[in-house]
């Protein structure tokens, strides 16, 4: 059986994942996109190569994904990342139905049906509010880094409303809330649950099913994790690396292609 | 291996843009030869026609200026003078232009248009309120207001073409009487309802042909032949173009050209909302290259629909009855469950694989429930749709990458369906 990569070009963040014959995740690899999203890809591609111990002709092919998807020369194909997001998380949790992805610049909701193709979905492309970019600038506002945010809401005695959907202005509004008084804690507590609100108005969109994944980078982030979980009343399947599953996906649709 | 699609072009539809622009140019020179002039939203524009003068139609306008590429010019102009972006590019197009002249603006002149002597504001929506009192107040523009509810359900329909009806005989013609200084010609309001009939049955015909498997023509194919049954109605020209294209699709059949080559197209599409009018390249270049065709759409099927019922004997009533009658569905097709009922008629008649609903930035008049109709009808049909967003002509409202990726995961979905099966 043929070794393939998935190889998935974000806003944010590149990611790439290698599978052996049997579909077992070889090596992955993660960097920040930058500006050159091809260098971005090809670098990718080596450090998940040199993890796993593998040459570049070892790789019989590779599938591209993502915002930056054609911009992956080493790429065979393309398919899209909502495809592969389903495709990963239906690999990782065979019963999901949802899967919420928020990554670094959107956020997309994906209703899945039966073997793990695409029922419907919503993307929130737009504007930063409800993204990865929003919970940066958040980060910054409340003077902490992403993880130390996460860590925060669990320490929040009084959660706060953040009611601006608007990143500039929730940034203000942050800023305000300093200035009368509020606990660190609680305003991070308020911005898990501004962007938990911003995807629980899409997962009504696509129709809420358990079970319901939740992948891309924000995932990492245990606060706005538990706002979501929160705020839909079920618990969220989160993979161990959650930045990787729209790869994942990539990967597997790759092996069915050679 | 991979399919290289392009698209076969007809020949008739080349022949659309001389009756187009002598239309325009018509309307531009009226005032050197006396001729009165009017503007109109909503079904109002025959009343103008009917009297003889030269009339220009808001969607008509904003398709033209973006036919010519000279939309984002005179958008930049209706910026400039404080017209927020985020309101009605239709509306910003009208103002953009009319300020652009009032302070000596250069823009392509073909985009320039005499003020009128009246505005007939058909209002399909609040932001007709605020483009007709813009004219007014801005530029001093005589305005006559007239409403045109939307029905919720068949049973309003007899109420509200009664409404509409009054207000064509006892505000419209009256004032188009006052303005013109005669009696209203009801003899050529006949005339120009014969004509449309011949030319929406011809158009009918030509309908047929997106039946086909291959198709013979696509969507975009109709939406730049859609003059004839629109602001160019009344002008026979009208039936020799309609003649000669359907003439053109009939022969396609018999030689099984399709509208993509070179074995026709892999998905079958529909189009809910406004058509992209500044922008229809840039979909077709994204649609034909993946082999996808858009057929059929909500806002291209509302322009008269049934020509069958049009009566030209009883012009004003028969005009009513166009667009509110029990029969017809041209403002039925705008409510909740009329626009469930239209695109499931069109999903079954032409083998519709997907739904693209367009979503308008500045205009939501179409917009709303698209989410809902998308599911109603996935259950129902087993069809996947997909929100776009973007605009008639605004090209700050639209964004390569995000219609590509929204494209791209249609026909994905289809794909997985197909499978499926």
């Amino acid at each position: 059986m043929a070794i393939v990569s998935g190889v998935d070009v974000g806003s944010l963040c590149t990611k790439t994942v290698i599978l052996n014959g049997d579909g077992e995740i070889l090596s992955f690899d993660i960097i920040r996109s930058g500006h050159y999203y091809q260098g971005a890809a090809d670098e990718s591609i080596e450090n998940a190569l040199k993890t796993a111990g593998l040459k570049r002709q070892d790789i019989s092919y590779i599938l591209g994904t993502g915002y930056g998807r054609s911009s992956i020369s080493q790429a065979d194909s393309e398919v899209t990342e909502i495809t592969c997001h389903a495709r990963g998380a239906k690999k990782l949790f065979p019963e999901v139905r949802t899967v919420s992805d928020i990554g670094g610049q959107d956020s997309k909701v994906i209703g899945i049906g039966e073997g793990g193709i695409v029922n419907n979905f919503v993307m929130n492309d737009k504007c930063a509010a409800g993204t990865g970019r929003f919970l940066e600038v958040m980060a910054s506002a409340l003077s902490v880094d992403i993880d130390e945010m996460g860590k925060l809401y669990f320490a929040s005695q009084n959660k706060l409303e953040v009611s601006s959907m608007c990143t500039v202005f929730a940034e203000s509004e942050v800023i305000s809330l300093f200035a009368q008084g509020h606990m660190k804690a609680d305003i991070a507590a308020g911005i898990a649950h501004a962007i938990a609100r911003r995807i629980i108005g899409m997962v009504g969109q696509v129709g809420l099913k358990d079970e319901v994944v939740m992948s891309g980078g924000v995932a990492k982030n245990a606060g706005v994790v538990c706002a979501i979980e929160e705020r839909l009343k079920v618990k969220l399947s989160v993979a161990q690396e959650p930045q990787i599953v729209g790869a994942l996906g990539a990967a597997i649709i790759a092996s069915e292609r050679v | 291996m991979e399919i290289k699609y392009k698209v076969n072009r007809l020949q008739t539809t080349n022949e659309i843009r001389p009756l187009v622009d002598k239309h325009w140019a018509d309307l531009r020179t009226a005032k050197e030869r006396g001729e009165k002039v009017a503007w109109a939203s909503g079904p109002s524009f025959i009343f103008a026609y009917a009297m003889g003068m030269k009339c220009h139609f808001m969607a008509g306008y904003s398709a033209y200026c973006g036919g010519i590429g000279a939309g984002e010019e005179v958008l930049k102009v209706a910026e400039l003078a404080g017209d927020l972006p985020e309101s009605c590019s239709y509306h910003r197009l009208h103002m953009g232009m009319g300020e652009a002249v009032a302070r000596g603006i250069p823009i392509n002149p073909q985009a320039i248009l005499p003020m009128p002597d009246l505005m007939v504001a058909g209002r399909l929506c609040p932001e007709m309120s605020h483009y007709a009192e813009g004219l007014n107040r801005r530029f001093g523009v005589r305005v006559l207001p007239i409403d045109l509810p939307g029905p919720y359900s068949k049973d309003d329909m007899p109420r509200i073409r009664e409404f509409v009806y009054r207000q064509f005989k006892e505000v419209v013609i009256p004032t188009f009487e006052e303005v013109c200084g005669k009696p209203f010609d009801y003899d050529r309001m006949s005339e120009i309802l014969r004509i449309l009939k011949e030319v929406a049955l011809l158009r009918n015909k030509c309908w047929e042909f997106f039946k086909d498997k291959p198709s013979r023509w696509t969507l975009w194919d109709y939406g730049v032949s859609i003059a004839p049954v629109f602001y160019l109605m009344g002008n026979p020209a009208g039936i020799t173009y309609y003649e000669k294209l359907l003439k053109e699709l009939q022969e396609r059949r018999e030689k099984d050209i399709p509208a993509v080559a070179p074995d026709g197209e892999k998905y079958r599409l529909y189009w809910d909302g406004w058509l992209p009018w500044a922008f229809l390249g840039k979909f077709m270049r994204k649609f034909i290259p993946n082999g996808a065709v858009v057929l059929c759409g909500r806002y291209p099927w509302e322009f008269f629909p049934h020509p069958e019922l049009i009566d030209p004997e009883h012009p004003v009533e028969s005009w009513a009855d166009l667009y509110y009658g029990m029969e017809s569905h041209l403002t039925y097709s705008f409510s909740p469950k009329g626009t469930i009922d239209l695109i499931g008629e069109l999903i079954e008649d032409y083998s519709i694989d997907g739904l693209v609903m367009f979503s308008s930035k500045t205009c939501r008049v179409m917009n709303l429930a698209q989410p809902e109709v998308i599911d109603v009808l996935d259950k129902k049909y087993g069809v996947p749709g997909v929100i776009v967003e973007g605009d008639m002509i605004d090209s700050a409202m639209i964004s390569d990458a995000q219609i590509e990726t929204r494209l791209q995961a249609l026909f994905e979905m289809i794909d997985g369906r197909r499978k499926r099966k």
